[in-house]
């Protein structure tokens, strides 16, 4: 199903991921070694390493390549360079959740048992792609005005709306409305409050005040 | 683009109430407090005062709460005319929905974005919808109005209404049996709103069904471009029918001529098709080159034929002059119940001949001129009375009556309209009292 491990001619890299993807799938358990995975598709440990480091990496590779294809996917549409960063980001979210629909199992496997903060090695690939995506989208929202620019606060912006996107792949998980309606219903509602937030004095305000009881963070 | 911020959340949808709630009772005590100190204050202002608090709070919940507020608005019967006119203002107030959700919401229902269906697509709304926003589209040349639903509305429908219950009965001072049916319709019927392709197949069938009347008109409906979550018939070019009402230059002719289309409308959908459109909202009509278009069915209501001839067997003369045969009548409509007293009886019995006679009286005239303004607000200070009356207020039975609250409605609003349009209109009654009159 997923366009991006299933091509034409598949690469030994693609045909690595997919039979990982696939094993995980199936019984809802990585492989536990290289070398039965390197026979299932009959190629050798050097082929594999040449490849991947690790197993871990394969893992990360999949789901960096899965928020690639969306940003990819959003990016390249006609109405992008129009957007506000505000509608990038429902742009982005919804599209993130209606392709996730073509991986849901997987999803609920990894992202079920998944503390908010917790960072596992296989989605360190899926969190670097997404903070690129975020960067440009709050320095778009920093040219635009909706954002206002806080000096290195700025720089903390991307890891809150990864926090942010965690929290609603959390929802999406428990939501069991019809078509999951009620995840795009949040979606919108959030990231209104959050560009509200972001735009307003209240963050600053709360910064000042952190600085104020914790006078040694100050420089 | 900027967009006013929707209550999230099941607490802060609590908390927009409650606030709402703190507001009215604060205004009650400052409207006491200055009766106290011997201050003269009008029950009127207060209620415009709190009016104002209690719209802003539904408007914000959208939704359930949204079509409440309208439905009580169009009843006045219920409702103080300053509430009534807040809340009149419910369909061009809700917040929008983001553009990027509206996409989602095409590719969830069509596969394809709006910019791949049509050549044009307006990224904002051009006007809201009780539970949804209508944008407008172009396709070759030919424009469309396209309503999207928000997500979710029907699972958010029963929470809103739940916390709107005791909310409504407390600052509207209304009680749990009056506002009960209210809800439990508004709850019915929303749920059926939201399924866009019944609106689809009722407005192309009521249409069809209605076209023949002279200065009638009804944009066409396109299904490929509808689903259960957008509906999609033409852009009508077109003055709010208010607007039209209000403007100074629209002549008493063209005011007539509307208000006798609107008249013939209502008349043949209630007295024939027995199906009529239960929304007579001003934003629901559209005047362009001296025709009404009809541009909303969304809220439908059928009745059966046995009720029907019940409910309008007022309209007799004969009933109105004998209390017998009223009292009769209106035990068939199950206004009295057998444990209320004679005494009760006998009063809700006159209390009922003067609405019967008042309501019914553009019937009866031949003709009748909208533009007397005791008419209208003799129909208003009817509800103020009835709301007031301890006779009525006690009565067991009469509020359970969830048709008549579609005829009402229907015959309230329609009222509303005609008289904001201040029309002279041709009247008669249904043929079969015709023949029972003669």
């Amino acid at each position: 199903m997923d366009s991006s491990t299933t091509t034409e001619a598949p690469s030994v890299k693609q045909r690595i991921v997919h039979a990982y993807i696939d094993r995980l799938r199936e019984h809802g358990q990585p492989p536990l070694a290289v070398y039965p995975l390197c026979k299932s598709i009959g190629i050798s440990e050097k082929d594999f390493f040449q490849e991947f480091p690790n197993l871990d990496a394969v893992e990360s590779a999949f789901w960096r390549d899965q928020v690639a294809h969306v940003i990819a996917a959003v990016e390249s549409s006609g109405e992008w360079e129009g957007f506000a960063a505000k509608q990038r980001a429902l742009t982005f979210f919804f599209a993130w959740f209606e392709h996730a629909l073509e991986i849901r199992s997987l999803v609920i496997l990894r992202f079920g048992d998944l503390g908010t903060f917790e960072k596992p090695v296989w989605l360190r690939g899926f969190r670097d792609t997404f903070r690129e995506f975020a960067k440009r989208t709050v320095a778009h929202g920093i040219s635009t005005g909706e954002i206002a620019e806080r000096g290195r606060l700025t720089a903390f912006y991307p890891d809150a709306i990864f926090t942010a996107f965690r929290n609603l792949v959390e929802f999406n998980i428990q939501d069991n409305s019809r078509g999951f309606e009620r995840t795009d219903a949040y979606i919108e509602k959030s990231v209104q409050l959050a560009f509200e937030l972001i735009r307003s004095q209240a963050i600053d305000s709360a910064f000042d005040l952190a600085r104020f009881l914790a006078p040694q963070v100050k420089r | 683009m900027d967009q006013e911020s929707i209550p999230s959340t099941k607490l802060s949808r609590i908390a927009a109430l409650t606030g709402a709630g703190a507001k009215v009772s604060v205004n009650y005590l400052k409207h006491y407090g200055k009766r106290a100190l011997g201050g003269k204050v009008d029950s009127e202002s207060l209620h415009e005062r709190n009016a104002g608090a209690v719209y802003k709070t539904f408007s914000e919940l959208k939704g359930g709460p949204l079509k409440l507020a309208q439905m009580l608005s169009i009843d006045k019967n219920l409702l103080p005319p300053a509430y009534a006119k807040e809340f009149a203002q419910a369909q061009y107030s809700a917040p929008p929905l983001s553009y990027p959700l509206v996409v989602r919401t095409f590719r969830r229902e069509f596969g394809k974005s709006p910019t791949e269906i049509f050549d044009t697509f307006t990224q904002n709304a051009v006007h809201g919808a009780s539970i949804g926003q209508v944008h407008r589209a172009t396709l070759g040349g030919r424009a469309f109005a396209v309503k999207v639903q928000y997500p979710g509305v029907a699972e958010s429908l029963k929470s809103d209404l739940n916390f709107i219950k005791p909310v409504a009965l407390q600052i509207l001072g209304l009680k749990e049996s009056q506002i009960a049916p209210y809800i439990a319709e508004v709850e019915k019927r929303l749920l059926e709103e939201t399924d866009y392709t019944m609106e689809l197949e009722r407005s192309i069938d009521l249409s069809r069904r209605s076209g023949h009347l002279p200065n009638v008109r009804f944009p066409i409906y396109y299904p490929d471009f509808s689903s259960p979550r957008i509906l999609t018939l033409d852009w009508i070019d077109g003055v709010p029918l208010d607007q039209f009402a209000d403007s100074p230059t629209t002549s008493q002719a063209d005011r007539d001529r509307m208000g006798q289309a609107l008249w013939d409308f209502y008349d043949y959908q209630i007295h024939t098709l027995h199906v009529f459109h239960a929304d007579p909202h001003p934003g629901n009509f559209l005047i362009k080159d001296g025709q009404l278009w009809v541009i909303d069915f969304g809220c439908t209501k059928q009745i059966d034929a046995a009720y029907y001839r019940k409910h309008f067997r007022f309209l007799d003369s004969e009933v109105l002059s004998d209390r017998a045969l009223l009292e009769e009548c209106l035990c068939d409509i199950g206004i009295f119940h057998e444990s209320d007293s004679a005494e009760s009886r006998k009063n809700v019995l006159e209390i009922c001949a003067v609405s019967i006679e008042l309501l019914g009286r553009p019937f009866r005239n031949g003709s009748f001129d909208f533009g007397d303004e005791s008419f209208i607000q003799g129909i208003y200070q009817l509800g103020e009375d009835n709301l007031h009356s301890r006779d009525l207020r006690t009565m067991k039975g009469a509020s359970g009556d969830v048709d008549g609250i579609y005829t009402n409605r229907a015959y309230f609003g329609l009222y509303s309209l005609l008289a904001r349009l201040r029309c002279r209109v041709e009247t008669r009654l249904p043929e079969w009292l015709q023949t029972a009159a003669a």
